[in-house]
């Protein structure tokens, strides 16, 4: 606690929170339990985030303007061997161990999946999958929330003229020879472009995640060696895999008819961490929208905030406890975790509150601890690019410090926010 | 063969108290069991063109007091001891795991058993009225022992009121016996015919009053809606399911059958009253806080339907009563076994805490879906029993009394609000974060909840299978109560209304 | 006078900040006839970086590009002109806020030599890596 020596304590609701931030440590109190649930839900979230990655950048790349994209959610074998940028024997830099093709739990679950061994199309058909549609919503989320937020350059590009050009290529070369679709495209032109400006954002969310399988992968063969002491090791994990990858590019690619179409080309010098990361933590862990299916919401009455920068439906707001209702996004996930769960994980669930038959809740809630580990990570990552480091000698540069973390710990001040609850293991 | 109903559960009484008490619930279990498939059996073999009473068995008991054991079933309390069986059966299934007192619980509930299958096949007044007094003191103490805050109030009222309604029918069953100077209290024996129409209705409304405590009816029922919500949720299914039913069934045994032409004068009144009854019920259950008390001033409600059907007196509106008996009692018994759960999980029964238990995982989905079912079966969702008896009730008494029978009809509507009103306060809405870490509902919890709807429904969908065992002998109640009229007013014309 | 690149090349301590200008192709503009302030991280500065960060940049000469575009501001702005403007846009587009109050700060590095002139520009030299956002 070097820095409350220097400047007063901070008399934020959350002072303790800060006081900890500013001691190196996280969100998420520091205790074993906490890292072992966080760990293992990494882990399991890691493999459908394995099949996430690649089926997105599948969506953005080879099936793109489908009009009746039945089979996207069919990877192909191509995409299942993809090498992983940054991980396996073949990447161009490899930051983590771990495989460069899909990861073999995942494989294993797409062959055989929860009920049998079967076809593709029955397993898809009976919806013993991966559930693509909750990446798809995160996708949505940023998409919706990407003009409004304004972050980083890869919004504003899509309304470029550049990029409308580079549309236009590739969608006429998509549509060559159908007259059909080509003639729609005359017709509303505007509405095929917004097609692709989503496109766009799959490609954008796949490589996003392609980094972060890896991480957590990686992040529970550490744990499992016996490798974090704490919560804070785990954090610092994440702060430097996203210093290290902070300068991915992030483009968008075509392949129509074996052509590769530069949608958004890698010139265009978008990075991982402004391009994806930080639009992705905002777009998905803060704002979102509300769920379908989970609570009534009545405009008029202003249950839904007006300003699109005040919505706070993210996983860090989420009510937990509607998962289990049927299709809506955080069960699709918490399901998806379900099958991949590590077995001292399951060994914990069965233990607390109604043992197996809330798994899926007390998971999701696991989950939710989880993110707060990961959006300490990213603030203390915009504390180490922005600021100044925690130790610094200059009482000045330290009340900066404290001022970002205290304009950070204001968002959790809204009644909805689990900061609270999850300081303590009671919540389950 | 009927004696069996009455000792098996004797034996099982004193089986269970020989072993060890984690056995207690299991042996009481297979006793109803056992009891439940005999009386099934014997509904089986019910010769449905003889609507006299069968199966009979005699045995001179006190002779000298008229007392003989003289029992027999008929289309009327057969069914009724079938569903005391299967509601015993609930009864022991829905206290929960956290009973202290199993041995004694069980005694009780057995012994309650036994007591009803005794009053329902007893022909002769006096034995019927030994069974009736019977039951007050395990009830009494199912209620004083296992109840909520306000047991021993409950209890004691509960005592008190049925003690007197037991009073007023031992002086009406005396009245009838002595001044028809009849030699037994056997039901065979006693010819009523003699005693002029002022005596009958002096006897009637007595025997009326005896009863009325007992269903109950406005203004006699203040003891209901305590001893409802302070016993347990068993307890309470069996009081609502049976013991409640005690009243009707000797209404239509005793009254209806004995008093024919008597029972013509006064049937406006009851007719009434019946529907004062439903109306209160109704509007009491829309002002409640309390989910078991809602569902107790419900239950006012639909007996009042019952008084005005057998008032009514007509075929349809006779069955319609057996048949509304049968349909409230597993009705009754759904919503007071899913209460009960509720209660149990969640700790409170207050309509202001409740909320979002459809929750599919952390609240009780299967619960409210089936507190749903019963709602709907309660307020007259066809498909469902409820709709069935109802609309045999209002459809048979409208021609007798029309506007009460439309009362009853909007009375029925008012079912639907409170039921929605209910429902929505407690299954639907937004599950609180910090208190929804309700114990699961256990299997032995869910089994009589999913027995009593898939019979709500089959009855629903098959209601022959529930009326054609009632139909003979209520068709021969009121055949007889007709030419005995006709015969009255040949003699008396000015007489009839 | 020697050009920024020439500065830069031949002063000890910038090794990783010529390497990057050169993965990233930027020498020939910053060795031309336009006139930039170039803020300059030591060696040192790179090194505080996480571990990867550089070498991922430097696979990625556009990334990289854009981060040091960043340190690059148009014309010709001594430490008294920037004190002056508190806030400066970047070659990159993203703003730098510079701060006199407390030494000489460009956002939260601090600068160890100021005004090196070139003959297309000048030099400061800062303690730390800066970064947009």
């Amino acid at each position: 606690m070097i820095t409350t020596n220097k400047i007063p304590p901070s008399t934020h609701p959350y002072a303790d929170v800060i006081h900890r931030l500013e001691a190196g440590g996280s969100m998420l109190p520091d205790t074993p339990e906490n890292l072992m649930q966080i760990i293992g839900i990494y882990k399991a979230y890691a493999v459908p985030m394995d099949f996430y990655w690649r089926d997105l950048l599948y969506i953005a790349e080879q099936v793109f303007l489908e009009p009746v994209p039945f089979f996207k959610y069919f990877l192909s074998q191509e995409y299942l061997d993809r090498q992983n940028h940054y991980s396996g024997d073949e990447a161009d830099l490899r930051i983590w161990r771990g495989t460069g093709s899909a990861h073999p739990e995942l494989l294993e679950f797409m062959n055989k999946g929860e009920t049998f061994k079967s076809s593709k199309l029955f397993h898809h058909l009976f919806h013993d999958r991966i559930n693509m549609e909750f990446a798809e919503a995160c996708m949505r989320a940023m998409l919706w929330h990407g003009r409004d937020m304004g972050m980083g350059q890869f919004d504003a590009y899509l309304d470029s003229e550049e990029y409308i050009a580079n549309a236009d290529r590739a969608i006429t070369a998509y549509f060559k020879g159908n007259p059909v679709m080509l003639g729609l495209y005359k017709l509303f032109p505007e509405m095929f472009l917004e097609k692709v400006r989503e496109l766009s954002y799959y490609s954008n969310l796949g490589l996003f995640w392609e980094v972060m399988a890896p991480v957590f992968f990686e992040m529970s063969d550490i744990y499992d060696e016996g490798g974090f002491k704490g919560v804070p090791d785990a954090m610092n994990f994440l702060v430097n895999g996203i210093f290290a990858i902070a300068g991915r590019p992030i483009y968008h690619h075509a392949y129509i008819n074996g052509e590769c179409f530069e949608i958004i080309p890698k010139s265009k010098g978008f990075t991982w961490l402004y391009e994806a990361a930080l639009p992705y933590v905002e777009a998905v862990f803060y704002r979102t929208a509300p769920f379908r299916g989970t609570k009534s919401y009545n405009a008029q009455a202003k249950q839904v905030p007006d300003e699109q920068h005040d919505f706070h439906y993210g996983i860090l707001y989420a009510d937990v406890f509607p998962v289990g209702t049927a299709g809506i996004p955080p069960t699709l996930l918490m399901d998806d975790m379900y099958h991949f769960l590590p077995q001292y994980l399951k060994d914990y669930y069965k233990e607390h509150c109604r043992g197996e038959d809330d798994e899926l809740i007390q998971l999701g809630i696991t989950f939710q601890r989880s993110m707060y580990n990961v959006t300490s990570a990213v603030i203390q990552a915009l504390r180490t690019a922005l600021l100044y480091p925690l130790d610094d000698e200059n009482p000045n540069h330290l009340q900066k410090n404290r001022e970002f973390f205290e304009a950070q710990m204001d968002r959790f001040l809204r009644p909805e926010a689990r900061l609270k609850d999850i300081q303590t293991a009671d919540y389950r | 063969m009927l004696s069996l109903l009455l000792i098996i559960p004797l034996l099982g009484i004193g089986l269970l108290n020989l072993c060890p008490q984690q056995f207690s619930r299991n042996i009481a279990a297979v006793t109803i069991l056992s009891t439940f498939s005999i009386s099934t059996w014997l509904l089986f073999g019910l010769d449905l063109s003889n609507p006299e009473l069968q199966f009979t068995e005699f045995l001179p008991w006190l002779e000298i007091l008229g007392l003989n054991y003289n029992v027999g079933v008929d289309g009327l309390s057969l069914p009724l001891i079938v569903l005391n069986g299967f509601l015993t059966l609930v009864a022991i299934y829905s206290i929960g795991e956290n009973n202290n007192r199993p041995r004694l619980y069980h005694s009780l509930i057995l012994f309650v058993n036994s007591g009803i299958a005794g009053a329902l096949m007893a022909s002769n007044l006096l034995l019927f009225f030994l069974f009736y007094e019977l039951e007050l003191i395990p009830f009494y103490l199912l209620i004083a022992i296992w109840g909520g805050k306000k047991k021993g109030y409950a209890s004691t009222k509960f005592l008190i009121y049925t003690a007197i309604s037991g009073l007023f029918v031992l002086g009406a069953f005396l009245g009838m016996t002595w001044l028809s100077e009849s030699p037994t209290f056997d039901l065979e024996n006693l010819t009523l015919s003699n005693l002029d129409l002022d005596t009958k209705i002096i006897l009637l409304t007595v025997l009326l009053i005896g009863f009325g405590i007992k269903i109950p009816l406005v203004p006699l029922h203040t003891w209901l809606p305590d001893a409802y919500v302070e016993a347990n949720c068993a307890v309470t299914v069996l009081l609502g399911g049976v013991f409640a039913k005690l009243g009707t069934y000797g209404l239509i045994r005793f009254g209806l059958q004995l008093f024919p032409e008597a029972w013509q004068s006064v049937a406006p009144v009851l007719a009434i009253i019946g529907t004062v009854s439903v109306m209160y019920g109704s509007l009491a259950a829309i002002s409640q806080r309390d989910l078991k008390r809602m569902v107790a001033y419900s239950s006012i409600g639909h007996m009042g339907y019952i008084l005005v059907a057998t008032a009514a007196g007509t075929e349809l509106s006779v069955l319609g009563a057996v048949a509304q008996m049968i349909s409230h009692s597993l009705i009754l018994a759904l919503l007071f076994h899913l209460v009960g759960i509720i209660e149990r999980k969640v700790g409170t029964r207050d309509l202001d805490v409740l909320n979002g238990l459809m929750n599919p995982v952390r609240g009780m989905p299967l619960t409210s879906s089936l507190l749903i079912l019963a709602g709907m079966a309660s307020a007259g969702i066809p498909g469902l029993i409820g709709f069935i008896s109802e609309f045999m009730v209002f459809q048979g008494s409208f021609s007798r009394f029309p506007i009460p029978t439309l009362l009853c009809i909007i009375a029925s509507g008012l079912t639907a609000v409170y039921f929605v009103i209910l429902l929505n306060r407690t299954c639907f809405g937004r599950l609180n974060n910090d208190l929804a870490y309700y114990p699961k509902v256990i299997l032995s919890e869910k089994i009589p909840a999913i027995a009593l709807t898939l019979t709500i429904i089959f009855f629903g969908l098959q209601p022959s299978f529930l009326t054609r065992w009632i139909e003979p002998t209520t068709t021969q109640f009121v055949a007889t109560m007709e030419m005995q009229t006709i015969a009255l007013e040949a003699e008396q014309p000015f007489i009839s209304n | 006078m020697p050009s920024i690149v020439e500065i830069a090349v031949n002063t000890e301590g910038f090794s990783t900040l010529v390497a990057a200008v050169t993965a990233a192709g930027l020498v020939e503009t910053l060795a031309g006839d336009t006139e930039f302030t170039v803020f300059a991280p030591t060696d040192e500065a790179f090194a505080n970086l996480p571990p990867g960060t550089v070498q991922t940049l430097v696979q990625n000469p556009p990334q990289l590009a854009r981060i040091l575009c960043y340190h690059v501001v148009a014309g010709k702005l001594t430490k008294d002109d920037l004190v002056k403007l508190k806030e400066v846009k970047s070659v990159e587009g993203s703003p730098i806020t510079i701060s006199g109050e407390d030494g000489f700060e460009v956002k939260n590095a601090t600068v160890v030599a100021a005004d090196i002139e070139a003959d297309n520009g000048i030099i400061h030299v800062l303690d730390r890596v800066i970064l947009m956002g």
